[in-house]
């Protein structure tokens, strides 16, 4: 957006030229407030719409299939369409004449595909395919029963909706789309942790992970205290679950206090102790004079953290680290999560429940668990930034409610990751290179719906984020749409962004030299992201209000599909 | 037996210290009278810590409450302050509730109008309307100066009469001091009063509705004593009828034209017909008078708001309810079950359901083409709101703020909406209701929907819920205008004031907003996303200032708004479809229905299947995701609740510099069109912002900014953290009027 004091200073100087500046920010609020944010369905974002062709179709994207099915709409009823199947997508357009009915789903967004109905089933559109998707949605599709003719939509869907299965590559490996900037460039960890200020006199970037034989699960490249030497850190690695050992995530550019994370310590049943480890977090404790405890925030409810010990897990007891206070944060496992959500579907698709709306979402328990996640990223950053101590975070394996919690706290500390590239390298950072499971919370390509792995962790993120955009309107350079984007692309497996679990596998896999990332397809167009009203700030600390007063449901995401429900503007 | 000295405000209490000469100047209200006050005294600040109390003096006044801190630093770090009110000022007619406390003999007391106080209070609560909670502690003051105060407060805030009130008061000085008429208002007010012949005239030239007259029958209140003296009604109905059939309806309230759509359809409020007998031949004639007065003489649609939406008295038990759970109850203790609470108290429920009939009507009106009358049993309580909703619905001008004034004081003050009883100013009232807050909190709701479709701001919807608690206007006094003369009538007489041809005292109006605020903070009333009629629009290189043509809010020109087909922004990108993810939108809008089966939600479907016309009809969404709690006006004093530097405000706030500065460069541009010798000139400042592009000012959000925004929750939510007096406990006051020598020797 135009500076506009430049403006003001300029304006005798460049009078008519800056009129139509000006009416440009006030163009871009007004489209902000005029257009809808449901054209996502059938975004065309760097999509070649061949004018002669009924189906739009990315580069390396090819047809496999069509039929004329029936859409059980379940908003409008039954539209008679025909359905166009491509390695990428699923489109159908309606061949009614009274409806202009276009469906654009990327395969990659189907979670799971049943038959509905058999060969003798009566009754009108009762026999064909369900489709549930991972967004929130769910489709049918009523076929002629005469000749099995559902048969060969099911079985190419089920193959290119699950390509793993079927030793098939996912689309991300086949998309030949070209973008004017390169997104895997955004992140490079040696130049982020450079704008943090580090390496500095405490702190020291380490490459004893380079190929990853210290941490399969972690990032090549990390942070650690200047003190402890690589020998220290393998053996703090025994001590720590899956070898996820502290290592920083951000420092506070004034106070110096710090962000680390890791995963549980193997303290086990009969309370081990590991005076490595002991030593280690008091290392982290001293890269700041002035502290005198380092503050532990362990993300699950104390139950939770007990019941670990079981399994050879824990948390830090008071007499093993003295220097040290923990605190437990109540944000409940993968699974409840997982529950908690599909509640969510069950009161919003296809209708939303409503005679007792507000009561029905209190007992899906989604807002609360959003609230005790905000609330744990708002102690986090309280206590870095007034500087009262350094924070370790973790919860059993650091990967799913640690990244929840680091990333939330440092998009409230640092400005930087309220704009669209700093957000695209916080992303990258906490999530993609520390190991979040994408490949296993989100089923790329995957078959098994019902694996127990699964859970809308990253959501519940973005869902966080949407909420902190909302409390503070102006703070972030990006609009509603980015986060939907990005949420829509978690699934589609048109980028390679979100595959696979860890830094190593994608490695392994080339996934950067092999697939486009989504950042290519956003930073090409961000002016299509970008929220008017956003007023850059430096240093500025944002704490939102983790309080039902103020939560609310997100229903330009949740409730998308339905059209009655959907709103003109944010 | 020392009697209270009344002394006039301005010879004996000179704010302390370093007080501006502006607040001097306004600072006290005129015929203002301290009462009583006591020194020494705390204010709480904080529920948990004394820290932040202040300290000062307690007034009270025949207007107020006010505490005068020691310290003249204001709390507010803002400068947004009333004219008549200062900063910890609370106004007698805003007092729900007054609880005196001893810490000591653990007692704690109620106080109505006429009672005795049996220990010294070492605290005292103000339970305030607008759901502020203020405390004072009287650890350090005299016991008796403290007491005094407290039934003093007492006293003054639950008067018997309507003639106590402070505008009485007020207007009586004026009157004196003016020697004659016209003392009060009058300046600048656009605002229609709709209390003359010609008010009407023009309102109905206004819309275009032809078969529709004026009529003066109930001059004089010769008829009813709750109808305006003019009003309308069909033409064909003669005077002499309309007299005959007053005698059978409720309150004598006949059909009253409110509206008429360019389609010819009209909106008409009346009253039930008691009379049995006459009942189907009344109201036959009636129908058939409103159907002739239609271009097309279509059916009239027949709306029983009794048997469709919920009472008066529901409606003050979710009120009561919402606000025992905004306020009363602790804030941490609600939030696991905050959900389930709010819609328990069933206020949103209530929002959604007038919405929702509202709209419907819309649909009669603009889509079936038939005019609607609105039934009740006396007509001037939810016809109230859904009249008016129906019209803000339908008519832009009524979304902006002269023409939202005039829509309240043509379906409330002068439909004979009884503000006096509904507000329960005498608090004594069990006919207390909140149905304006309702249709402000209704109109909330569409601005919220439709942010740049409305000239106000929700500031001014709040601004104007207090002010309904301002007992110096006489806007918001009277449970008609019959009332307000009769009244004043008498009060003149037994004061000596010579009314002349004047029919009873004028007092100040609400809408003569200078009374409370300086221009500036008057500014803040202005929606920055405002897409009005009258933007000043450059098209090639010349200021255009485009007018809607006068019948652009029928159906026809629905899609875009006036602004945008007139070439500001030619993005292609801009048109908005709605619903392109499953109907893509249609290139040519269908016709307009026409059958009489064409149902209610087709038409809702269609309309919201199009992007909205801001110049024209607006719907809600009335979906239990779409209707929301108003948290401007009921988070406002929870500091719990108050996202500091967050909140709409800084949106508004960063579109307000935005805005200034097209706003100023167009100027510029103007004068360097205009080739005048003054061009570099920056000319007079005109800014409609209240957030304003300066040179010095640091960019970024100003630090001040927070949710409340323009209002303080700082020492204006002060729950005691023990035993808490609950509102539902409110004890109707007595009805005997204690002079103040009573008052003075009860100990």
């Amino acid at each position: 957006m135009v500076n506009i004091t430049v403006i003001f200073s300029l304006q005798s100087l460049f009078l008519v030229g800056c009129v139509p500046g000006c009416l440009k920010i006030c163009a871009n609020v007004m489209s902000f407030l005029l257009t809808p944010l449901f054209h996502f369905q059938t975004s065309r974002d760097g999509v070649n719409w061949d004018l002669s062709e009924a189906v739009p179709r990315l580069p390396g994207e090819t047809r496999i299939t069509d039929k004329e099915v029936i859409y059980i709409c379940p908003f409008n009823g039954p539209i008679k369409g025909r359905v166009y199947i491509t390695n990428y997508r699923l489109y159908l357009r309606s061949l009614e004449t009274d409806s202009a009915l276009i469906l654009d789903v990327p395969l990659g967004v189907i979670s799971r595909i049943e038959k509905m109905g058999g060969a003798t089933s009566r009754g009108e559109n009762s026999y064909g395919l369900d489709i549930t998707c991972k967004d929130m949605r769910n489709l049918r599709f009523a076929l002629k029963q005469e000749g099995h003719s559902r048969r060969d939509m099911f079985e190419i869907l089920t193959r290119y909706a699950f390509p793993l299965a079927h030793s098939l590559p996912i689309f991300a490996f086949l998309n030949e789309e070209k973008f004017n900037v390169d997104g895997w460039t955004v992140y490079n960890p040696v130049e982020e942790y450079r704008r943090q200020g580090l390496p500095n006199h405490h702190w020291r970037i380490t490459f004893i992970n380079k190929c990853y034989e210290l941490c399969d699960t972690y990032p090549a490249l990390l942070v650690v205290p200047y003190r402890a030497s690589d020998d220290d850190l393998r053996r703090v690695a025994t001590f720590r679950s899956r070898n996820r050992i502290p290592v920083l995530s951000w420092i506070h550019p004034e106070n110096k206090t710090v962000i680390v994370r890791c995963s549980q310590p193997l303290v086990g049943m009969s309370g081990k102790r590991n005076k490595d480890d002991e030593k280690y977090l008091d290392v982290i404790r001293e890269t700041n004079r002035q502290i005198s405890k380092l503050t532990i925030y362990d993300a699950r409810p104390n139950v939770n953290a007990v019941a670990n010990k079981a399994t050879g897990g824990g948390y830090e007891s008071d007499d093993a680290y003295h220097n040290a206070e923990l605190f437990f944060l109540d944000i409940h496992n993968i699974h409840v999560m997982r529950e908690s959500l599909k509640k969510v579907k069950d009161i919003v698709y296809p209708n939303v429940e409503e005679s007792h709306w507000l009561s029905s979402l209190e007992s899906t328990h989604w807002l609360e668990h959003i609230k005790l996640v905000l609330t744990g990223a708002i102690q986090v950053a309280d206590r870095v930034s007034s500087g009262k101590s350094s924070v370790l975070v973790h919860c059993s394996d650091g990967w799913d409610r640690t990244a929840q919690l680091t990333s939330l706290a440092m998009l409230m500390l640092d400005s930087f990751y309220r704009s669209i590239e700093g957000f695209e390298i916080l992303v990258q950072k906490e999530w993609i290179s520390f190991g979040h499971k994408f490949a296993s919370r989100i089923g790329h390509g995957d078959k098994n719906h019902a694996d127990a792995d699964r859970s809308p962790i990253f959501l519940q993120f973005i869902d966080c984020v949407w909420q902190m955009s909302k409390q503070f309107p102006t703070a972030f350079e990006f609009n509603e749409r980015f986060l939907i984007t990005i949420l829509d692309h978690l699934y589609s497996c048109r980028f390679g962004t979100f595959l696979y679990n860890c830094e190593s596998a994608r490695e392994k896999q080339k996934v950067t030299e092999r697939t486009v990332s989504l950042w290519s397809l956003i930073n090409s167009n961000k002016d299509k992201f970008k929220n008017p009203f956003y007023t850059k700030e430096i240093n500025r600390v944002l704490y939102p209000v983790a309080s039902m007063r103020h939560l609310e449901l997100w229903v330009n995401y949740y409730i998308r599909w339905n059209p009655r429900i959907n709103v003109p503007h944010p | 037996m020392t009697p209270i000295i009344t002394v006039p405000w301005d010879e004996e209490h000179k704010l302390p210290g370093l007080q501006s000469q502006a607040i001097k100047r306004c600072f006290p209200v005129d015929r203002e009278i301290v009462v009583n006050e006591v020194s020494f005294v705390r204010k709480c600040i904080a529920t948990d810590t004394s820290q932040y109390d202040l300290w000062g003096k307690l007034i009270c006044s025949n207007f107020k409450i006010s505490f005068i801190t020691d310290d003249p630093m204001p709390l507010q770090r803002f400068h947004y302050r009333n004219l008549l009110l200062g900063e910890h000022d609370v106004p007698l007619t805003c007092i729900e509730q007054i609880v005196t406390v001893n810490d000591h003999k653990r007692k704690q007391k109620v106080l109505g109008p006429n009672q005795k106080l049996k220990f010294n209070p070492t605290e005292l609560i103000i339970y305030c309307k607008d759901f502020r909670i203020v405390r004072f502690r009287f650890d350090e003051s005299g016991p008796e100066s403290a007491k005094k105060v407290c039934l003093a407060i007492a006293h003054y805030s639950q008067p018997t009469d309507l003639q106590l009130l402070f505008a009485f008061e007020y207007v009586g000085k004026k009157y004196h001091n003016s020697g004659g008429s016209g003392a009060v208002g009058g300046s600048n007010q656009k605002t229609p009063f709709f209390e003359t012949y010609s008010d009407w005239d023009r309102e109905i030239k206004r819309t275009g509705a032809s078969g529709w007259r004026v009529c003066s029958i109930n001059e004089g209140y010769m008829i009813s004593t709750c109808l305006p003296e003019y009003f309308v009604v069909p033409s064909s109905l003669a005077d002499q009828d309309l007299k005959i059939f007053s005698h059978s309806f409720v309150g004598r309230r006949m059909p009253l034209w409110c509206w008429s759509h360019s389609n010819g359809s009209a909106l008409v409020r009346m009253a039930l017909i008691k009379d049995v007998l006459q009942q189907r031949k009344i109201d036959q004639r009636i129908c058939n008078a409103i159907t002739k007065s239609h271009p097309q003489r279509s059916d009239v649609y027949k709306s029983d708001l009794d048997k469709t939406l919920p009472n008066i008295q529901e409606i003050q038990a979710a009120f009561v309810k919402l606000k025992q759970l905004c306020v009363n109850e602790p804030f941490e203790e609600t939030e696991e079950k905050w959900l389930s609470s709010l819609e328990n108290t069933r206020w949103l429920e209530y929002v959604r359901a007038f919405l929702k009939h509202s709209a419907e009507l819309v649909y009669i009106l603009e889509s079936r083409h038939l005019s609607v009358v609105l039934q009740e049993e006396e007509g001037r309580d939810l016809s109230c709101i859904v009249a008016s909703l129906v019209q803000v619905m339908l008519d832009p001008h009524f979304r902006t703020i002269t023409g939202f004034q005039s829509l309240i004081q043509k379906e409330w003050v002068m439909a004979g909406y009884q503000f006096l009883d509904r507000c329960n100013h005498l608090k004594r009232s069990e006919k207390e209701s909140p149905l304006f807050l309702l249709f402000l909190d209704a109109t909330w709701q569409l601005l919220e929907q439709y942010p740049a479709a409305f000239e106000f701001s929700e500031t001014y919807l709040a601004v104007l819920y207090d002010s309904t608690r301002i007992s110096l206007f006489g806007t918001f006094l009277f449970n008609s205008p019959h009332q307000r003369v009769k009244q004043s009538t008498e009060f003149a007489i037994s004061k000596n004031i010579q009314l002349g041809d004047e029919k009873g005292l004028k007092f100040p109006s609400v809408w003569d907003w200078s009374l409370q605020f300086t221009a500036k903070d008057r500014t803040l009333f202005h929606n920055p996303l405002y897409i009005g009629k009258s933007t000043p629009c450059i098209q090639n290189g010349s200021v255009k200032s485009f007018k809607r043509t006068k019948k652009s809010y029928s159906s026809t020109l629905r899609g875009m708004p006036g602004s945008l087909r007139n070439g500001i922004i030619s993005d292609p990108d801009l048109v908005p479809r709605r619903n392109s993810l499953i109907l893509k939108a249609k290139p040519d809008p269908p016709p307009p229905p026409t059958s009489q089966d064409h149902g209610a939600e087709q038409y809702f479907r269609e309309w919201f299947s199009k992007p909205a016309d801001l110049h024209g009809v607006i719907l809600p969404h009335v979906s239990g995701t779409h209707v929301k709690l108003w948290k401007l006006c009921y988070f406002r004093w929870v500091p719990e609740a108050q996202i500091h530097l967050g909140g709409f405000i800084t949106a508004f706030h960063k579109l307000s510099l935005l805005a200034d500065e097209v706003d100023a460069l167009s100027r510029t541009l103007r004068q360097h069109r205009a080739g005048s010798l003054d061009a570099g000139h920056a000319g007079p400042d005109e800014s409609r912002m209240y957030f304003r592009v300066s040179a010095h000012a640091t960019p970024g959000t100003p630090d001040f900014l927070s949710s409340a925004f323009p209002f303080s929750p700082v020492g204006n939510l002060c729950r005691r953290s023990i035993s808490g007096t609950p509102l539902s406990k409110f004890l109707s006051g007595a009805k005997i009027w204690l002079s103040t020598e009573t008052l003075a020797n009860e100990d």
